[in-house]
Order: C-alpha cells, then sequence, then structure tokens
C-alpha cells in the first residue's frame, strides 16, 4: 500500500523534473562537527553533495549542520521554506526533533532518517531508513576474536551508557558465544582517548595476562595503544576498535599486527543515504524502508576501499 | 585556675599549634591508599603509583596555577578548553616543520605553547580586571571561545602529530624517566616548588592572600589590585601551557573533546587541598595531593572487583564528599 | 559580693561565678554579675577584660566553662545562637548583626513574621515597624534596604529589633561608638523611657561621660576578673578608669607642644576637590598635630584619603616638600613619606583572617626581600620591634588577628602603618572603640612622634580627643572647611558651631 502510494509520489516528481528540467532539491540537515564522527559525517555529506550535483545538472543539495536539537528545528524550518522535495536527516536527538521531522514529513516530502531514529521510528516519521548496525559492530569484533582466539581473555572498554552501547555490548556477546573467550572486565572510557589511556593503564595494572582489547571505538584505540605501548607489556596480541577512522584503516591496511581488523561504522552512511534519496527521486530504483549498512569487517585486504585520507576523521 | 601543663596537654598543643587545614589532605591521601592497599594489593606497586601519579600530573599543573586564582579571589573556568586550544596550536606548529632540526622544532613549540598560555591567561585577566566582570562570565565565555576555536582548528575532528622524528623525541617527555622517576611528576613537583616559593616566599604570593582575603584592606596597602588578579590568571594560562606540554607527547593527538571538565577536576582538586573557593589563603602542596586524590578515586574504583563499573561516578562523588567533611572536623577542632 | 546585697528585688538575670576559658586560654575568673528590674548597668573594663565574653555568655551565645547563670532566680541553660530572644534576652552586636540586602522591615521581622493565610502580612509589618521607629524617634524608612543606612540608622534599627521583641534585657556592646552626639541622646532618652517601664539594660562603653550620665550601677572587670560594682552615684569617672586600669591614671592627653614658629610647612593642600569635597585647603607644619573635627559624613575621611593617594581628585593640589604629589597614586605618597591610617580597622586596614606577623609587613614587604624572596629573619625583627615599641599583647604571636581584642588590633594597624616611616602621617579616628589605657598609650606614641619633628593630622570624632591632642584644628561640614581654630580658640562650643553650620570663621 505504502509502496504504491510512494511509486505515484516518485512518478509525479520525475514529471515535474523532466517537464521544468531543474529542480529537484535536497535538503541536508546533520549534526554541526563536534567529536570525531561527526566531522567525519560532514565531510561525507559535503563529498557526496557535490557529486550528485556534479553528475545531475537539475539537482541541488544544501548541507546545513546544527549544534544542537533547536537550532537543528529552525534549519529544518529554512529548509522547507527553500522548496526541497526531500529531506535526509542525521538528528542531534531524534525524539526531541520528532515532531520537526514529520512536520516535514507531512508536507509530501520524502524523508530519509540516518543512524538515529526516535522511538517510534515509523513509517508516519520516515520514508526511509539508513542506519549503523551497533549491534553488528559488537557481533563482527566478537566473531572474529571467537574465531582466531578461541581461548583469549578480553578487556572491554566501553563507551558511555547509553543503548548504543548496550546494543554493541549484545552483539559482542553474542559474538564470543560458544567460545572459551573470557571478559576479564568491562569499564567505561566515554569515547574519549584521554579516559581510554587511563583505564588500560589500570587494566594492565590489574590483570597480569591480556590477549585481546574491544574498545569498540577507534579514538578510544588511540588512547588502548598509548598505554600498551608504555608498559612494555608482549602479551597483548591485538586491539579491536570499530567506527572507520582514517589512522586505524591506515593501520589495518599497513598490516600492523596490533590493529589487525576493524569493525566500520562508518560516517559515510550519510552519503549512502543520499545517494539513495537520489536516486529514488529519479525513479532509478524504489526506495523505502530501512537499509542497515552492513558492519563491515575491514581487513588489510579491503581496507583501501574504506580509506579517506583528505577525511578528517 | 592554674595553667600547669600536663604531657598531654603540651602533646595537644603541639597538635594545635599544627596547622590541620594544611595537613588533611595529606591525612586523606594516606587514608585512600591505605583503603587502596586492602581493595587490590597490586594498588600499593610502585608502577601504579608512578602510573597515577604521572596521569594526575595534567591536572595536579593546572591546580597549581588556579591555586593563585582562587587565592586571589577570582575563578578561571576556561582551563579545559585552554588545554585544547593550545595543544592543537602546538601541534599544528609542530606539523610545519618549519625547521630542519626536529629538536629544534619541539623547543620551539614548547616556548610557542608557554607564550599562547601567558596570552589566553592575560586575556581572562585583562577583561576580568580591566573590563570590570564577574571572572565567572568572562571565564565561560573565553571556556566556549577556546573550545570553538579548537574545534574549528580541527574541523571536529583529531589533530594529530604527524613527524614521527617529533614524536619519538618528544614522547621522552610523557613516557621517560630521569633516575627512574617519570618525568611528568618531576616536572609537575617542580612546577609545585616553583609555586610553594611563589606564594609564601615572595611579596607577590603575600599580595595574592591579600587581594583574596580583602581587596580594600589590599587596596589600602597600596596593593595594585589589578595587577595582582592579572598576574594570577597568567600564572594560570602558563601552567596550562605546562599541561599541554606534558599531554601532547602521551598521545600526540588533540581533539575537540580534549580537556573537557578539566577545569571542574582543577578546581575540586585546589578546594580538596584545602584552599578556601571564595579566595585568601593559598595551599599549593595540597592542591598537589587533592589532584592525586581525584586521580586514586578512579584508580582503585577499576581496581577493585566488586564495584558496578554504573557506580563509579557515584562513589567518586561520595568519596570526594567524604574527604572534605574529614578535613572540615579537623580544621573545626583545631 | 555586690553592692546591692540578697535582700531587694530578685535580679532578672544573674551569672554566679561565670568561668570561661577558649581552649587553653582562661578569659573569665568566676565573676558575678546581677541585672536588676529597670535599671540601667555599665559594665567596664579594659580591652581584653572579658566583657564581650561575659555579655556573650548572658546572652546565651557562648557556653560558660564552669558557674551558673539564673533567670529570675532559678538555674538555667542559655539556648545559643540567638534563640534567648524568646525568654527576653537581647544581644546588640558590636558588629551589627543586619542582613544587608533586607529591608527595614524584614529585619524586624525576620524569624517571626506576620502572616495572614500563609502570605506574608506586609502592610501590617510596615505599619508595626513604622510604630517601632517612631518610638525611637527616627525617620527611617521602613522599605530602605540595610545596606544604603548609615552605621547610626542600622544601630537604630538594631534597637528597634530588641525593643519590639519584648526584651526585659537587652544588652549593647558599644552601642554609641559609630552614633553622633543628636543620635546618642534620642537613644538615651528611649533607654530612659523604657528603664522606666521595667526594660533592663546593660551597657558596656569606653565613654566615661556617657556611663555617668546614664547608669544607676557599674560593674569594673579587670583581666577577666570581678573588681567591683557599685552603685554609679558613688563613683567618679576617675574612680572608674583607676579600677578599670589597676593603677593611677595620670592625665589622658600627653602636653601640647606648639610646632616652632619658623618649623617648615610639609604638606600644602590647596583648593583640593573630589567628588563631595570641595576646595579644601591647609598647610601641615612639621612637628604639629593638626585636628581634623566635624559630624561624621562631613568629608573628613574622603580628604584624607585624597591626599594619601587611594582616592582621585579633580582640582587642586598636594604638595608635599615642594614637591607636587600626582592624585591616586599611593607609590608616589609612600615615596613623600605621607601614610594614612584608616578608621575601619577591620574592613580596610587589617586581615582579621591571617597573623600578626603578614600583617605588619603587607605594606612594605620590599623592605624584607633578599634576592627576591621574603626573608624570615627580617620580618621577625620587624615584629620585634614592633611588638616593643606599641606593646603588643598577645598570649600566643600566632593567633589570627580577629581574635584579638580591639586595642591591641589597633596598635597593630598602627604599627602597620609605622613601618612605613612615614614623614607625615594621618590617622583617622585612632581610637575608636579601643580601653582608656589603650588610648593614652596611642596619644602618648602620637605626640612623641610630633615631638620628633614628623608632622601628623588627627581626625576623631571624639571632641576630648580633638581638644587634647591638637595644635590647631580644623573643622569639616558638607565637604568644605569651615575653619582653622588654634590656641585658645580650640574649645567644644567652637568646633561644634563650625561643625553644625552655625558660625563660618574668619
Amino acid at each position: 500500500m505504502r509502496k504504491t502510494i510512494f511509486g505515484a509520489l516518485l512518478a509525479s516528481a520525475s514529471f515535474v523534473s523532466t517537464a521544468f528540467a531543474a529542480d529537484l532539491t535536497i535538503g541536508v540537515s546533520i549534526p554541526a562537527a563536534d567529536h570525531g564522527w561527526t566531522s567525519g559525517v560532514v565531510f561525507h555529506a559535503n563529498r557526496i553533495a557535490e557529486e550528485v550535483m556534479g553528475s545531475y545538472d537539475d539537482v541541488e543539495v544544501i548541507v546545513k549542520t546544527s549544534p544542537d536539537p533547536a537550532s537543528q528545528a529552525n534549519a529544518l524550518q529554512d529548509l522547507e521554506i527553500q522548496g526541497i522535495d526531500a529531506l535526509v536527516i542525521l538528528p542531534t536527538d531524534p525524539d526531541a526533533l520528532v515532531n520537526a521531522i514529520m512536520e516535514v514529513k507531512s508536507k509530501g516530502t520524502f524523508v530519509a532518517l540516518v543512524d538515529r531514529a526516535p522511538s517510534n521510528n515509523d513509517d508516519s516519521v520516515r520514508d526511509l531508513y539508513v542506519a549503523g548496525n551497533n549491534y553488528g559492530l559488537g557481533e563482527a569484533a566478537g566473531e572474529y576474536i571467537a574465531e582466531n582466539n578461541p581461548d583469549a581473555k578480553v578487556v572491554v572498554i566501553r563507551g558511555m551508557p547509553i543503548p548504543i552501547d548496550q546494543e554493541r555490548q549484545d552483539g559482542f556477546d553474542a559474538g564470543i558465544e560458544g567460545s572459551n573467550v573470557e571478559v576479564l572486565d568491562r569499564q567505561f572510557g566515554n569515547w574519549n582517548r584521554d579516559d581510554a589511556f587511563r583505564v588500560m593503564q589500570d587494566y594492565l595494572t590489574k590483570f597480569d595476562d591480556i590477549d585481546v582489547v574491544w574498545c569498540q571505538d577507534d579514538d578510544m584505540a588511540v588512547g588502548v595503544l598509548q598505554a600498551i605501548e608504555q608498559s612494555q607489556r608482549d602479551d597483548i596480541q591485538y586491539v579491536i576498535g570499530g567506527a572507520g577512522s582514517k589512522d586505524m584503516i591506515k593501520m589495518v591496511m599497513d598490516g600492523d599486527p596490533m590493529m589487525p581488523v576493524d569493525v566500520l561504522y562508518p560516517p559515510a552512511m550519510v552519503g549512502t543515504a543520499i545517494e539513495m534519496t537520489v536516486a529514488g527521486l529519479m525513479g532509478q530504483l524504489p526506495v523505502a524502508g530501512v537499509y542497515t549498512i552492513d558492519a563491515t569487517l575491514v581487513t588489510p585486504e579491503n581496507a583501501e576501499e574504506y580509506y579517506f585520507p583528505d577525511s578528517p576523521f | 585556675m592554674s595553667t600547669q601543663t600536663s604531657p598531654l596537654t603540651s602533646i595537644r598543643r603541639t597538635l594545635s599549634s599544627v596547622d590541620m587545614r594544611a595537613v588533611a589532605p595529606f591525612i586523606a591521601l594516606i587514608v585512600l591508599i591505605i583503603a587502596g592497599a586492602m581493595v587490590n594489593p597490586r594498588f600499593v606497586g610502585l608502577d601504579n603509583l608512578a602510573n597515577v601519579a604521572t596521569r594526575c600530573a595534567f591536572i595536579a599543573t593546572i591546580a597549581v596555577g588556579a591555586t593563585f586564582v582562587i587565592s586571589s579571589g577570582d575563578l578561571d573556568l576556561s582551563v579545559g578548553s585552554m588545554v585544547a586550544f593550545v595543544a592543537s596550536v602546538m601541534i599544528l606548529f609542530m606539523n610545519t616543520q618549519v625547521f630542519a632540526s626536529p629538536l629544534m622544532m619541539v623547543l620551539t613549540a614548547v616556548l610557542l605553547a608557554m607564550a599562547l598560555g601567558a596570552l589566553c591567561g592575560l586575556f581572562n585577566g585583562v577583561l576580568t580586571t580591566k573590563g570590570q566582570l564577574e571572572p565567572f562570565i568572562v571565564t565561560l565565555g573565553t571556556m566556549g571561545i577556546f573550545r570553538g576555536l579548537t574545534t574549528w582548528l580541527s574541523q571536529g575532528g583529531a589533530i594529530t602529530l604527524q613527524a614521527q622524528e617529533q614524536q619519538a623525541l618528544y614522547r621522552e617527555v610523557y613516557f621517560g624517566r630521569f633516575f627512574g622517576v617519570p618525568w611528568p611528576i618531576l616536572i609537575t613537583l617542580a612546577v609545585a616548588l616553583l609555586g610553594s616559593l611563589l606564594m609564601y616566599r615572595t611579596r607577590f604570593g603575600r599580595h595574592v592572600v591579600a587581594v583574596g582575603s580583602n581587596r580594600e584592606v589590599a587596596r589600602h596597602s597600596g596593593i595594585n589590585v589589578s595587577r595582582v588578579r592579572l598576574y594570577a590568571f597568567m600564572i594560570q594560562g602558563l601552567t596550562v601551557a605546562v599541561a599541554v606540554i606534558l599531554y601532547v607527547p602521551r598521545l600526540g593527538s588533540t581533539s575537540s573533546t580534549t580537556g573537557t571538565m578539566w577545569e571542574l577536576q582543577a578546581i575540586t582538586a585546589v578546594v580538596i587541598g584545602g584552599t578556601a573557593l571564595k579566595g585568601g589563603s593559598g595551599r599549593v602542596w595540597g592542591s598537589i595531593a587533592g589532584a592525586f586524590i581525584l586521580e586514586l578515586v578512579g584508580n582503585i574504583m577499576l581496581l577493585s572487583n566488586f564495584i558496578s563499573e554504573y557506580l563509579l561516578l557515584a562513589i567518586q562523588g561520595t568519596i570526594i564528599i567524604l574527604a572534605m567533611l574529614v578535613q572540615r572536623s579537623l580544621t573545626r577542632r583545631a | 559580693m555586690s553592692a546591692i546585697g540578697d535582700q531587694g528585688p530578685v535580679p532578672i538575670l544573674a551569672a554566679r561565678g561565670v568561668s570561661k576559658s577558649f581552649g587553653e586560654v582562661p578569659v573569665l575568673f568566676s565573676v558575678d554579675l546581677e541585672i536588676l528590674p529597670g535599671e540601667v548597668h555599665a559594665l567596664m573594663g579594659e580591652n581584653g577584660a572579658g566583657k564581650s565574653t561575659l555579655v556573650k555568655i548572658l546572652s546565651g551565645f557562648e557556653q560558660p566553662t564552669a558557674g551558673q547563670i539564673l533567670l529570675d532566680g532559678n538555674a538555667v541553660n542559655l539556648p545559643g545562637n540567638g534563640h534567648s530572644e524568646r525568654l527576653g534576652i537581647a544581644l546588640i552586636h558590636q558588629e551589627l548583626n543586619l542582613a544587608e540586602h533586607l529591608t527595614v522591615t524584614e529585619s524586624l521581622f525576620l524569624g517571626r513574621e506576620i502572616t495572614k493565610f500563609g502570605f506574608l502580612d506586609r502592610p501590617a509589618m510596615r505599619k508595626v515597624a513604622r510604630d517601632a521607629l517612631d518610638e525611637l524617634g527616627t525617620d527611617i524608612h521602613v522599605d530602605a534596604l540595610i545596606s544604603d543606612l548609615s552605621l547610626a540608622d542600622k544601630q537604630m534599627v538594631e534597637i528597634a529589633k530588641a525593643i519590639s521583641r519584648n526584651a526585659r534585657v537587652v544588652f549593647m556592646d558599644e552601642p554609641t561608638a559609630v552614633l553622633s552626639e543628636g543620635e546618642t541622646d534620642r537613644l538615651f532618652a528611649q533607654v530612659r523611657r523604657l528603664r522606666a517601664e521595667g526594660t533592663s539594660f546593660v551597657f558596656v562603653s569606653h565613654k566615661l561621660g556617657e556611663v555617668m550620665a546614664l547608669s544607676d550601677r557599674v560593674t569594673v572587670l579587670r583581666d577577666g576578673q570581678w573588681i567591683k560594682t557599685d552603685l554609679t552615684r558613688n563613683l567618679t569617672a576617675d574612680r572608674i578608669a583607676q579600677l578599670m586600669v589597676g593603677r593611677e591614671l595620670s592625665d589622658l592627653y600627653p602636653v601640647k607642644h606648639e610646632p616652632d614658629v619658623d618649623a617648615e610647612e610639609v604638606l600644602t593642600v590647596e583648593n583640593l576637590s573630589t567628588g563631595f569635597v570641595k576646595d579644601a585647603s591647609f598647610t601641615l607644619q612639621r612637628g604639629e598635630i593638626l585636628g581634623f573635627s566635624g559630624l561624621i559624613g562631613s568629608g573628613r575621611t574622603e580628604l584624607m584619603e585624597a591626599i594619601a593617594g587611594l582616592r582621585k581628585y579633580h582640582s587642586g593640589s598636594v604638595t608635599v616638600n615642594g614637591t607636587p604629589l600626582p592624585s591616586a597614586n599611593m607609590a608616589a605618597t609612600r615615596e613623600a613619606g605621607v601614610a594614612y591610617m584608616t578608621k575601619d580597622r577591620k574592613g580596610r586596614g587589617l586581615l582579621v583572617g591571617e597573623r600578626i606577623r603578614p600583617n605588619l609587613t603587607l605594606q612594605t614587604l620590599d623592605l624584607h626581600e633578599r634576592w627576591g624572596m621574603i626573608s624570615g629573619t627580617s620580618e621577625a625583627k620587624a615584629l620585634k620591634r614592633a611588638n616593643r615599641r606599641f606593646d603588643i599583647r598577645v598570649r600566643d604571636p600566632r593567633v589570627m588577628v580577629s581574635q584579638m581584642s580591639g586595642g591591641n588590633q589597633q596598635k597593630l594597624l598602627l604599627a602597620k602603618i609605622m613601618e612605613l616611616a612615614p614623614g607625615i602621617l594621618i590617622v583617622d579616628e585612632p581610637t575608636r572603640g579601643i580601653d582608656v589605657g589603650t588610648k593614652q598609650q596611642i596619644y602618648q606614641f602620637l605626640s612623641v612622634l610630633a615631638r620628633e619633628g614628623h608632622a601628623v593630622i588627627v581626625v576623631s570624632s571624639e571632641m576630648p580627643e580633638i581638644i587634647g591632642l591638637s595644635t590647631r584644628v580644623a573643622v569639616m561640614r558638607e565637604g568644605r572647611i569651615m575653619g582653622m581654630l588654634t590656641g585658645d580658640g580650640i574649645q567644644e562650643n567652637n568646633i561644634m558651631r563650625l561643625a553644625s553650620g552655625l558660625r563660618v570663621a574668619a
């Protein structure tokens, strides 16, 4: 049912675009670059926006960044006034912005939601949902360890006590299930390299024998690696981070033994959402529902594909 | 009513002649170390204690500067952002590699950081004294400014030291040891020693305390109140620079989240150390003890096997309040 | 023990063998005191004699170490923190105890607000406040902020507060120290009226004249010991002073020395104007003590602060030994040898939370520096010298200034200023709130200083002090110098007429 309506909408959109030869406007609303991952989001949004405008003369992509939910709500209004046909949004706080998004959608605008979803994440809010796979991120790391070191003693550094973090932990636990992998300890590192350094130092004091560190975030991996290097301990075989920052991808690419793999939670997913939206509006393929970005395991073999040396992240 | 001195009263008299306020933080420190040893015997290992002391070097150094600002009756909330800003500029400069020699680069970068730190402090000080604004508001503003500039410089991402030779050379400042003692500990002690000489043995130090305890008395005593406050802010900036010089070699990288909440940690360390928030008493060594206590609490929590990671913050808060209560009761008795 | 024996009325409040020690330091030794209904009882003694402590014990702010308190003949334990007010005992503190940001009405009703349906009944409270203030004959506005009131008005509010709470015994610690004569008279009239209605007053004062005029009985303490209680009419001012000091008091003021006729002019002030002070001109000679008299708020302090470099002046000039002084430049004034001693000992003079030594040397730390570091030995020498010269008496040199008696604080302040070794010394209210013995020491010191060839300006609101010390007297009124009195012209009525604007001197 929904697809039919959507198809009709698509048809009319493409009709408009052929009739007036120019006008498909896509608004992109994303958080301001306040830490590594969001700065990657900003980078990739702009990168894809330019690519899209380069390949289609009649498509315009407007990227707006906002530091907090209130200013993002204002940004949505501004975009609406400029007359957008589609909105790609990565909300700073999904539940705070759900009404503003629904308002846009009620005008008939195509809405693609990225990464962060409100609690009522259904088709009343968005047409398309492009999500990273937090569960998968944990699971991929867990499976890798279970497969390569089935008897490993692992220390875990968590992020912050929020749902995303919990999903990753659940995924990890599922990944190691059935193996002899033992989790020695889990502590919070606040997705911050200084805190991760501190936690890792204390782990090294507390445990004589650690095989693997899973810190599920590339920023924290920086602090973890320094702490290990300082201790001159050789019992730790490797560290698994997550997200796909250029520095860590580079290490994987170079075959660094301490960083054999990385798990993607790519800020580039915003670009994917923009591309899918354009494709959908152009009528190239039907686009709707939920699209989950794979938590791809980055290995030395495929690392080059995910390496963006110009990105700030 | 004769005042014969029994041995007991003479002991009590010696005790009461010791300034409990000055000693209390060190007593708290000892209690904490004993508690830590009971939680996990590895806690008292030299390596662990050296780790913790090295880690608290940043906050401890900043706290020495904060002791001056708070003693003179002001407050600086911008230090955390200042760390991020100065560190970012320092790394960006090192990445330019304008000099061929890595040693030359590192030395110039160190000088640059000192100058920039002093300048940031001067900025805070001028706005507070010449602008006659509340230090709380001024430094809340500059906290945003320094943080924003850092985010802009890094475009939201990380700023990482690229030159491997510089990194290899400079790394020693954090990870190296001198006669077995890590450099950051030595540098922190040196900063504290300088700070205590300045606070207790110079005219300026006396003036800081006078300005902090009563500005009118200070003015009537011919003290240039504005200048003393300004210098205190600059000293704060310089200690931030020293913290940066220790911080950069550790990870060789900064981001817009570097140094967040450090201002609160520094202020907490100063207060635990026995300096009154309303000004007028400076305890340089107390602040060092305070910074060490803060870091120890986290360390003990992590080394324990029975405390849920979810409760860490709550227990940390409780211990800080307990430490203050113990200190207060000791002070009252004296 | 006391002059009035056990027969007679039952005392409202009495101390029996009350002793008090602070830590190891005893301050009261088994003291007796009886307060009879409807009497004004003066409590006399030098600073440090234990008066304030006794008053605090009798009003519940301190607990005695030994001995008993009797209320209406029954032993009681007085509740602390001002809760004795409920028993009819009120204490008006020396440092007035009002919250600066409240209005007069709010202060009067603090803690016992009148409410109506659970809300504050402001009109009712204002009316009661107005009545209470009217009774005292003062026109303070009931909505004025305490911080905007003069010290005298604050005192009146404190008294109104005590009266409006139906106090049976009112303790007043130096109530007139900050009051003008007119205000003192009004206060005393109220005290007499309330005494007739049966309220008892205990007041601590250093002003013997007031004690003789107002009190019914006098109790003298010395060094924490009870010395004597007697009817005032059996005593003379001299006798009380003797009992307080424990020795014969020779003449309070030293012999005056006129400066040489051709003594050089060390200070010349010409047409000096600040915000409030207008066109002030005068000269000061070497070896002279020049008095500055006038009502409170006549601009004397402002003028002296301008001369001392603490305050800007817009026009006019200050010349010291032929060199003009820049405006608001304390370094230059110090260089020129001018020093000013503030009248606000605790607010502007001393760091009360510090010990003696840092206070003594605060203004002259540069003299104690060796290679940029303060030399403890040099400071210790200065402290020893100052102790000898100014007779600062403390049991332990490490006490904080806040724990020292007013007299010792004042001597320390003087010592601190004299560390500057000034050629021209300006002292503002040099003996406010201190005991007779210390006063005499300070007068003696100023006199010697002048005889040694220094020049001294004494600003004081105490008429006898001005008359007793000065060889010339300038009188100010509303920011202007109204006249200069010399020789036999230095008399109370001449000063009063100039100060109140009844006469303009030639």
